[in-house]
């Protein structure tokens, strides 16, 4: 059939197919920023995905994983003067810390605590950083990150445009597009899988469930700690509720929105989220409302989100 | 210099404190047991049960009525919501009503800002209860005393009705193999209805309970949540004895942090959590293999 | 000694037939030795006690059956012996080496395979990648960059296991969308690809038509020899043809062991299995 062997060819050059997407999607958006925060939280919905949609593991504390890159990559660049192409590591390094440790807590304890035990050790985590004034602002968030221009071979890209700061970071979306695909290409990603499907099977095969489960957990803090530093990058400032159960949950939302599982779907979710909030914003106050009503909405009747459900119709038909 | 009346003290506190998340994670329990949903809207009734409890308290004038009135209020919530919210989702994973109670939580919250608005509702302290008394250590307040006295009496009642009424051996067997209650013939779903309304009736009650020692905001719901969550992780899932140590222990080491290391007090809770963790990852009353 | 004065442990070097256990390595080395031993395992949930210091030994390349009726303790037997759970009292030996209480997936890793007795694949995946994972795990541990499909190895492996089950026309099919018969198949692929030196099998032929019994009691027996083959099977006739050994559980002791034929005319077991013919 055309159409299937369509889907198979978008499915096998997927990085492309996003790649292309993104490429254009400015023209899609009404404006700019709306754009960026797109890039920016669908880069975060895709970490979460790579955990919650693939291996199977709802986290509600990811905030911890974006804060922190945020936080890392400001502090370094506001109170050590560090260049941003040291100051992006960093964020994402130190967020892969906190996966760490945050990861082997949570996946020590029975399958049905680990939401629990994710958003409290988030909430810990946005305790000590709420407490550590000197370092992050405290209650003010962390001001005065600044990168206006970038000097690269010779070019100086001026980041105050936002066309510009689009494009630059939708780099590090497509680095990272590329190496998550790799991975859930790869054994690895057979493996994260199985442990989806039926964890006792996969121990049975000879899997180390937990140790995989370890390095899931720290590849999706990766991911967010990367969309934690772009987006610092972005707002200039690092706020505090970056940290916060509601940014946590915004991760779950934009994934199940878009769709699972599937590659593409985070940044659909992402879209989704953002326009409907930008249109809501401006009509009433209780955008949270709306915001759970659909939530609600779409796990009951479309658990495969708007991008598994365009899927699974275009694969049935 | 250390002063043991003011430990004592604040160890007392910290059981009043303790007495809001042991109803609070006792409710969880009921929930999980039963029906195994992961209720992330526990949170948000107890603060409708404080919005409620406070509203009531305005119409009638009378906080005993008020806490009649809380339960069978956020109970009859708790009824419409299992029955046509989260019973659609059994069978498609246990993620499914968590996520589902997840964004309830989002609804409550801006429900309750539109009928009662953003601010915070204060409530003083109820008249009767108010005041200071000489508990031989010093001085306490004698509404955080009623707070234990009737958390007290409210586990007591709760465990009279589970171990000694009928249906409350329909709790005990749902709650150690729920294809038991299928095979003795009783109506599982009437089983799984009751027991979410009654978790969340608990839950509204812990909230107007703690409204006069609380802020009573619509977020107020959101730390709860997490105190609750803590204390079933430290206590163990599907315990009552471990909601009920559990809860007093989360709120003493609160407490006393709050005294001897202000600035870590917030996160000594999470300390505990972790050390549990590390040492007995089932919780201290948890049952080791349940439900991996 | 249990109280019927039967002994609860048999020396594993002899057999009834004295038959010697052919097998790679030292002959007169790996003969002595059981590959799978219990020693006095006590199996206790709460109050209830569901083996109670059982003593059993396996040997190497034979295919032994563990029988006995219902509530017997066969599950719990299997579900320690397979690494589901660790035994309240007592050790757990494979070729000699003490693997109580180690972790399920070491098992597989060790050489000790199962399928389980409620069919337990990957619904969601084809036949063919239920198989090809479970190869996978021989080959690769953490490999996060390489795509799977240049494995080419693991994937004719794969195709090879299935053929050996009889299922290669259903290669694609989703697992969960088998047959009962089929996933069954599917389950004992899934065991062999990790190579086992030990397979343990859960009542493979529940749920299976006439038809398809025959044709697992064909696959099982050409399997016992190449590895050793431990089943847990409540179907008597079946056992008596293929097996070479028997241990008859009840009430969670050892009742009784040994060849078909001593089975048969065991009086113990004849009273246990009243009127049933043997």
């Amino acid at each position: 059939m055309l159409r299937n062997s369509v889907l198979n060819g978008i499915s096998r050059h997927r990085v492309a197919a996003v790649t292309g997407f993104l490429l254009v999607f400015p023209w899609l958006m009404p404006y700019e920023a709306l754009a960026v925060n797109v890039l920016i939280f669908g880069l975060y919905a895709m970490g979460f995905n790579l955990l919650f949609g693939y291996t199977g593991m709802l986290s509600f504390g990811h905030a911890a994983f974006l804060g922190v890159g945020s936080y890392g990559t400001g502090i370094v660049m506001v109170h050590y003067g560090w260049p941003w192409y040291l100051a992006i590591p960093a964020g994402v390094i130190l967020a892969s810390l906190f996966g760490v440790v945050i990861g082997w807590m949570a996946i020590r304890t029975r399958g049905i605590y680990f939401s629990m035990v994710t958003l409290a050790l988030a909430q810990c985590v946005y305790f000590i950083f709420y407490k550590a004034e000197s370092l992050t602002g405290g209650e003010n968030g962390l001001r005065g990150i600044k990168l206006e221009t970038i000097d690269f071979l010779g070019l100086q890209i001026d980041l105050l445009n936002p066309t510009n700061k689009y494009y630059f970071l939708l780099i590090f979306v497509v680095m990272t597009l590329w190496f998550v695909s790799r991975v859930l290409s790869s054994p690895f990603g057979a493996v994260i899988e199985t442990i989806r499907e039926n964890e006792k099977r996969s121990a049975a095969c000879g899997y180390d469930v937990a140790r995989t489960k370890l390095v899931a957990f720290v590849l999706s803090a990766a991911i967010c700690g990367l969309a934690g530093s772009l987006r610092a990058l972005h707002l200039s400032v690092v706020p505090v509720d970056s940290l916060h159960y509601l940014t946590s949950g915004q991760a779950v939302m934009m994934a199940l929105l878009g769709g699972m599982g599937t590659f593409f779907g985070p940044f659909v979710g992402a879209a989704a989220f953002l326009l409907i909030e930008d249109v809501v914003t401006n009509i009433t106050k209780y955008w949270q409302f709306v915001a759970g009503a659909v939530f609600m909405t779409f796990v009951l009747f479309f658990p495969r989100g708007i991008w598994g459900s365009i899927l699974h119709w275009l694969r049935q038909r | 210099m250390f002063d043991l009346k003011l430990l004592i003290l604040q160890m007392v506190t910290g059981v009043a404190l303790g007495s809001v998340f042991v109803l609070l994670s006792i409710g969880l329990s009921l929930i999980f047991g039963m029906l195994t949903v992961v209720n992330f809207a526990h949170g948000a009734y107890f603060m409708v049960g404080a919005y409620v409890g406070v509203y009531a308290l305005g119409v009638t004038g009378n906080f005993w009525l008020s806490l009649v009135i809380v339960p069978l209020a956020v109970g009859a919530l708790g009824l419409l919501t299992e029955r046509f919210l989260v019973r659609p989702l059994y069978g498609r994973g246990i993620d499914y009503p968590l996520l589902l109670t997840f964004g309830l939580s989002y609804v409550m919250m801006d429900l309750v800002r539109m009928v009662f608005g953003s601010d915070g509702q204060p409530i003083g302290t109820p008249p009767g209860l108010g005041g200071a008394v000489d508990i031989g250590v010093g001085n306490f307040p004698v509404y955080r005393l009623f707070l234990i006295v009737a958390t007290a009496i409210i586990v007591a009642a709760l465990w009279l009705f589970i171990e000694k009424t009928r249906f409350g051996l329909i709790i005990r067997a749902g709650a150690r193999d729920p294809e038991i209650v299928r095979v003795l013939g009783i109506d599982v779903s009437k089983a799984w209805l009751l027991v979410f309304g009654l978790g969340t009736a608990i839950a509204g009650l812990s909230g107007i309970l703690a409204a006069p020692i609380r802020a009573v905001t619509p977020e107020m719901g959101i730390p709860v949540l997490i105190e609750a969550f803590v204390v079933t992780v430290v206590g163990g899932m599907g315990s009552l004895p471990g909601a009920i140590v559990a809860g007093l222990l989360v709120g003493i080491v609160y407490s006393l942090s709050s005294l001897y290391v202000p600035d870590f007090a917030d996160t000594s809770i999470f300390v505990l959590m972790a050390l549990v963790l590390l040492v007995r990852p089932q919780g201290l009353f948890g049952r080791a293999g349940l439900m991996s | 000694m249990n109280s019927n004065g039967l002994s609860t442990s048999v020396p594993a070097s002899t057999g009834p037939g004295g038959a010697i256990a052919e097998s790679a390595g030292s002959p007169v080395q790996k003969a002595a030795q059981p590959i799978l031993a219990t020693e006095n395992v006590t199996m206790q949930f709460g109050p209830f006690v569901a083996l109670n210091n059982v003593s059993a030994s396996f040997e190497s390349n034979k295919l032994t059956a563990i029988i006995g009726p219902n509530g017997a303790g066969k599950s719990t037997f299997f579900n320690l012996v397979s690494g589901a759970f660790a035994p309240t009292l007592g050790r757990i030996r494979f070729q000699g080496r003490d693997i109580t209480g180690m972790a399920q997936h070491e098992f597989a890793r060790m050489g000790i395979a199962k399928s389980f007795q409620i069919t337990n694949v990957f619904k969601l995946l084809s036949a063919h990648e239920n198989v090809r994972v479970a190869a996978q795990m021989r080959r690769t541990r953490f490999e996060l960059l390489r795509p799977r499909a240049d494995l080419k190895d693991l994937i004719d492996q794969a195709d090879a296991l299935l053929h050996r089950v009889g299922l290669t026309g259903l290669r694609d099919k989703r697992a969960g969308d088998l047959a009962h018969g089929q996933q069954r198949c599917l389950e004992i692929a899934m065991a062999l690809a990790c190579e086992p030196q030990l397979l343990l099998l859960d009542e493979p032929t529940a749920g299976m038509s006439p038809e398809e019994t025959l044709a697992m009691m064909d696959l099982i027996t050409s399997l016992a020899e190449e590895r050793t083959v431990i089943l847990v099977e409540h179907k008597m006739k079946l056992v008596m043809g293929i097996c070479q050994r028997l241990v008859v559980l009840h009430h969670g002791e050892v009742l009784a062991e040994g060849t078909p034929d001593d089975i048969r005319t065991n009086d113990e077991v004849k009273r246990v299995y009243l009127g049933q013919s043997i």
